[in-house]
């Protein structure tokens, strides 16, 4: 098996050329295209990234690198932000929100950050949004996926410096029950984090799917504590509740021991529909290899084979030979925060931030994700993100997406003012 | 003569400290509260173990206490943040005096075990009582308002107008522990630890005596927890975990357990350490754990001891010299 | 139903086993030193990386791997016992306690940046990852290896503490530092290895916990230690028959509980160590002194 993450070799040819490039400046460095002529943001741009980087989940830090480190090489080699230099500084999160807030205060106030980016808990990302308001500085969450950041934070309470390029939760509960509702299971069953995004996933499952299928049933729910090693206790009670179909949001290391467990049990010879909402994550599918099973339902927020693109093509086929790695989505969310900050700032010709959240809320992105629209009112990007079965192919050394189905973001993501049954789907 | 030194030496902090206060950046200011804060919870908590000798990890509930007493008051009754302190402090002192009823029957390692078991409970309840605390989301939304007295009203919004009002709490705690460390309470606290059993014998319940110790560090614990949470405007139940109940640990042994100073000190140096480690690498846990080392083997007794040492080796080196000649 | 509560006894023994594994070299460390070591999480999490490493290095023979993995994990406990640990013996009880807490720390990021930050899932071997129908339910077969290796691992500690001459010398140091020395054992040279026998069990669980968890992460050992502590306190601080008979307890509690409880959690498991540890500080199965 191959080794993960960066290695110290890739790390120090990145910053090689990052201190290479600071060292000679703009001298060397040559602003070309449009802004070439004319220069109007003085100075780099400077965004802090934090990341989970230390304990169980420090593989994902490693992802989110990646997209970001390749994204400011790309725009660095190609002129920069309008004719400005991009430095990204990344710091470990640790998941504890009192750490991301001192780590948000070190970028702005210490370091002197224009932009943040990053963030893989759903504490720490409403942790940080009164702090944003306080510093003045945009956050663009890429991976944490609670719902109450943009209804809440952003919608209700007015916190404008706030972004999310990742889909919330509404992949993870509704769009799921859109799926659900065309395989022939009534009863439904999980075993879901013992924490707030396993509990509010498993309710818009519930709620959606109660809703398209008026006679499906909920027959039994087991909730695992975070860091859970062993799984066989609930996978017991979900034997014995015997469901048709079953839905889970254990996500990352936690869904690898889960699928080799529930294996081992024999539970997939008997429920025969199960959905694994963040099951396309590469660290899932990588760590699993040939033991996940076909013929699960698989999503995430994002996945490499969607959409069919030359630009989403040309990008994993870039990736790949940047950093030996099929892209995670916090890799592709990571890349594609900068090209929105790219695009933002280029458009409102500063850096300042209240120009650029003008510039932000509704603009569309191309990235290798497809277009992204950053809804204007609670500025949740607006994407779709396939739903596929998984299926062995012998190009790759993990099992992918064979059949896809797409639900719309549109269709699956509540709605603003969020408020009531007819902001929910099904619309 | 030497009164008078310790005198400048205060007043020469002191005057540091407001000037952080009114001239540093906003980082800095931010930095500092949460050395402060960090001091506050270490100082109350080396009240335990440098006096009477007991490890306890458990005391980073009180700290969640009174974190989360502030924050369920600022939400849901009134955003006046002296009444919510006084809430959350009273809610850490009440669940240390609970608490504490059961731990100071045990000593050494059945202590540390038992607060150990008891801070995993109120750890494990913050998780779970979703609709109260907010699950692991912790409570979000803890407004800074005005102090309101009544007859004035004192703004604390901005970072450093709170700036002022942490250093406040921090006096007063360092003048509280300073008392009662000299108090005759105090004196029969280094006596436990000496020897408990004379003290048994002196008619005195040493229990008791714990007992108070452990609600007196509890409280400051719960003052810390309240102010950090108005810091970082919510309240979080990682702050009740085990590992956050080492922090005091760590500081004290780091500044030294035996010093008053000791868990200032420690405090300094644990959070500027880590500030600057994090500064270069982000493999930040093995620089701090190899530093931890070398001060566990290095200095035995803390930052404050080992430089008191070096100062009064060079004093009889002087004296030596000096009486030779 | 019947099929239904065998199958939750059958997982709450593994987990019990798997417990007990770890926290075997916890009590006896606890039990001949005096030391509560936190970094015996670590050494689990060492075993179970070098298990793995030297699982790919030798084509997949996970018994060879089993066999050395741990035993490069006692040389790192020989030099933080002859090296560290040996000076803070005299020190408080929070200086043992930090400097283990140290080694935590080192030891996860060292292994982050050894074997790389990303999880590892373990791959397939063959023999091991199979099933057998027991009342019409599959049940892993491993799971079944470990509910035996777990007393095997007892049986194996008992004799040799209570049959063998090295055994008695143990007993004698544990129980007097001191008379040990004064009638010629020496003492230093015996704590180091008893120190690298407990390293060798929990790095043995730890590579046990390849197959088993069926995950390797930077960290892995923190989750276990506390239910190692849990497990020692219950069986009495240093008893070793006491930690088996607790492990079973705990893993029959969290299976059943998570089974028939649906708000069950930890906070039972705390409650129940409290407990014992108020009214039983001897443990639920020593005898009060």
């Amino acid at each position: 098996m191959e080794k993960k993450g960066i290695t110290r070799r890739d790390f120090m040819k990145a910053s090689v050329l990052t201190a290479g490039a600071a060292a000679l400046g703009p001298g060397v460095l040559k602003p070309t295209g449009v802004w070439a002529a004319t220069p109007k943001i003085k100075g780099p741009i400077k965004v802090g990234y934090q990341a989970i980087m230390s304990g169980a989940l420090a593989g994902y830090g490693e992802f989110h690198k990646m997209g970001a480190v390749m994204a400011m090489e790309e725009i660095n080699a190609a002129g920069g932000i309008a004719g400005a230099k991009l430095e990204i500084e990344f710091r470990d999160s640790t998941l504890k929100a009192p750490e991301a807030i001192k780590n948000a205060r070190y970028f702005v106030d210490s370091w002197g950050a224009d932009f943040l980016a990053g963030v893989d808990s759903s504490g720490q990302a409403l942790a940080l949004a009164p702090v944003m308001k306080e510093l003045d500085r945009i956050l663009m969450v890429t991976h944490a996926a609670t719902e109450k950041l943009t209804e809440e934070q952003v919608y209700k309470k007015g916190i404008k410096q706030v972004f999310r390029i990742c889909t919330p939760t509404y992949q993870d509960g509704n769009a799921a029950a859109f799926v659900a509702k065309d395989l022939p299971a009534k009863t439904w069953a999980t075993i879901s984090p013992k924490y707030e995004y396993g509990y509010t996933c498993w309710e818009m499952f519930k709620n959606t799917l109660g809703k398209l299928k008026p006679d499906a049933k909920f027959v039994a729910e087991s909730w695992a504590p975070f860091g859970t090693t062993d799984f066989r206790p609930h996978i017991n009670t979900i034997m014995d509740a015997n469901p048709e179909g079953f839905y889970s949001t254990e996500w990352a290391g936690e869904l690898i021991t889960f699928v080799k467990q529930a294996k081992q049990a024999g539970m997939f010879d008997k429920i025969k529909h199960v959905l694994f909402p963040v099951g396309a994550a590469m660290d899932v599918l990588e760590g699993l290899g040939n033991e996940m099973p076909d013929n699960i339902w698989m999503s995430g927020r994002y996945f490499f084979q969607y959409p069919d693109t030359h630009i989403n093509n040309d990008w994993v086929a870039r990736f790949h030979k940047r950093w030996n790695h099929y892209p995670a989505y916090v890799s592709e969310t990571g890349y594609s925060t900068m090209y929105a900050f790219k695009k933002a700032v280029e458009a409102a010709g500063s850096k300042e931030t209240s120009k650029v959240i003008d510039a932000l809320a509704g603009m569309m992105l191309v990235s290798p994700a497809g277009y992204r629209n950053f809804r204007k009112e609670d500025h949740q990007a607006m994407y779709d993100v396939p739903w596929g079965l998984t299926k062995s192919d012998p190009k790759y050394p993990f099992k992918v997406m064979g059949k896809q189905v797409v639900i719309p973001a549109k269709e699956c993501f509540n709605r603003p003012p969020f408020e009531g049954p007819e902001t929910m789907p099904p619309f | 003569m030497k009164r008078f030194w310790t005198y400048v030496f205060i007043a020469l902090i002191l005057a540091g400290l407001v000037s952080i206060g009114l001239f540093a950046g906003r980082f800095v200011v931010y930095l500092s509260m949460r050395v402060l804060i960090l001091s506050i919870f270490a100082l109350g908590y080396n009240l335990l173990l440098g006096r009477t000798g007991l490890l306890s990890f458990g005391h980073a509930a009180f700290y969640a206490g009174g974190a989360y007493g502030l924050g369920l008051i600022s939400i849901h009754v009134t955003t006046n943040p002296l009444l919510g302190i006084i809430v959350g402090v009273g809610l850490a002192c009440i669940m240390a005096l609970v608490i504490g009823f059961f731990c100071v029957r045990h000593t050494e390692i059945y202590f540390a075990m038992l607060t150990l078991a008891f801070g995993m409970m109120v750890f494990s309840l913050i998780w779970n009582l979703r609709e109260v605390t907010g699950g692991d989301d912790g409570l979000v939304g803890i407004v800074r308002a005005p102090i309101s007295l009544g007859f004035a009203s004192i703004p604390i919004t901005k970072t450093s107008h709170y700036y002022f009002f942490v250093l406040f709490c921090f006096i007063l705690t360092v003048a509280l522990i300073y008392l009662i460390r000299r108090s005759p309470f105090g004196l029969v606290l280094s006596g436990i630890r000496e020897n408990d059993r004379r003290i048994e014998f002196a008619g005195l319940s040493v229990r008791n005596y714990r007992l108070a110790a452990f609600v007196i560090s509890g409280t400051f614990a719960g003052l810390a927890g309240a102010l950090g949470a108005l810091l970082e405007s919510n309240a979080n139940p990682f702050s009740a975990h085990w590992s956050h109940s080492a922090e005091p640990i760590l500081v004290s042994l780091i500044g030294g357990i035996q010093t008053f100073t000791g868990p200032v000190v420690g405090s300094v140096v644990f959070i500027l350490l880590r500030e600057i480690i994090e500064r270069f690498t982000q493999n930040w846990m093995l620089w701090f754990g190899l530093i931890l080392l070398i001060i566990i083997m290095g200095l035995r007794g803390g930052v404050v001891g080992g430089v008191a040492q070096l100062f009064r080796r060079k004093r009889s080196h002087v004296a030596k010299s000096g009486g030779n000649r | 139903m019947l099929e239904s509560i065998v199958h939750v006894c059958l997982a709450g023994l593994s987990t019990g086993m798997f417990i007990w594994l770890v926290a075997s070299g916890l009590t006896l460390i606890f039990g001949v030193l005096g030391v509560l070591n936190f970094a015996h999480g670590s050494f689990y999490m060492l075993g179970a990386y070098f298990c793995y490493t030297l699982l790919g290095l030798m084509g997949d023979n996970f018994w060879l791997g089993l066999l050395l993995g741990p035993l490069c994990v006692c040389v790192v406990g020989f030099v933080v016992e002859r090296y560290f640990l040996r000076y803070v013996y005299p020190l408080a009880l929070p200086y043992q306690l930090l400097l283990t807490f140290a080694f935590v720390l080192l030891f996860d990021d060292l292994v982050k940046v050894v074997w790389g930050a990303g999880s590892i899932g373990s791959p397939t071997l063959p023999g091991l990852s199979g099933s057998i129908p027991i009342l019409g339910r599959n049940f892993p077969v491993y799971s079944l290896f470990i509910i035996g290796v777990g007393p095997l691992v007892a049986i194996g500690m008992w004799a040799l503490l209570e049959k063998t001459w090295w055994g008695r010398i143990i007993r004698a140091a544990s129980s007097d530092r001191e008379m040990a020395s004064a009638i010629g054992v020496r003492v230093p040279a015996l704590f180091t290895a008893v120190f690298i026998f407990g390293t060798w069990l929990g790095a043995m669980g730890g590579g046990l916990a390849v197959p088993y968890v069926g995950l390797l992460t930077p960290g892995m050992g923190e989750s276990i230690i506390i239910d190692a502590f849990v497990v020692a306190v219950i069986g009495g601080l240093g008893s070793l028959k006491g930690a088996f008979l607790g492990a079973l307890i705990i893993g029959l509690l969290s299976s059943f509980g998570t089974r028939f409880i649906p708000t069950f959690d930890m906070f039972l498991t705390f409650i129940l160590m409290a407990a014992v540890l108020l009214w039983r500080p001897q443990g639920l199965f020593g005898e009060a002194a």
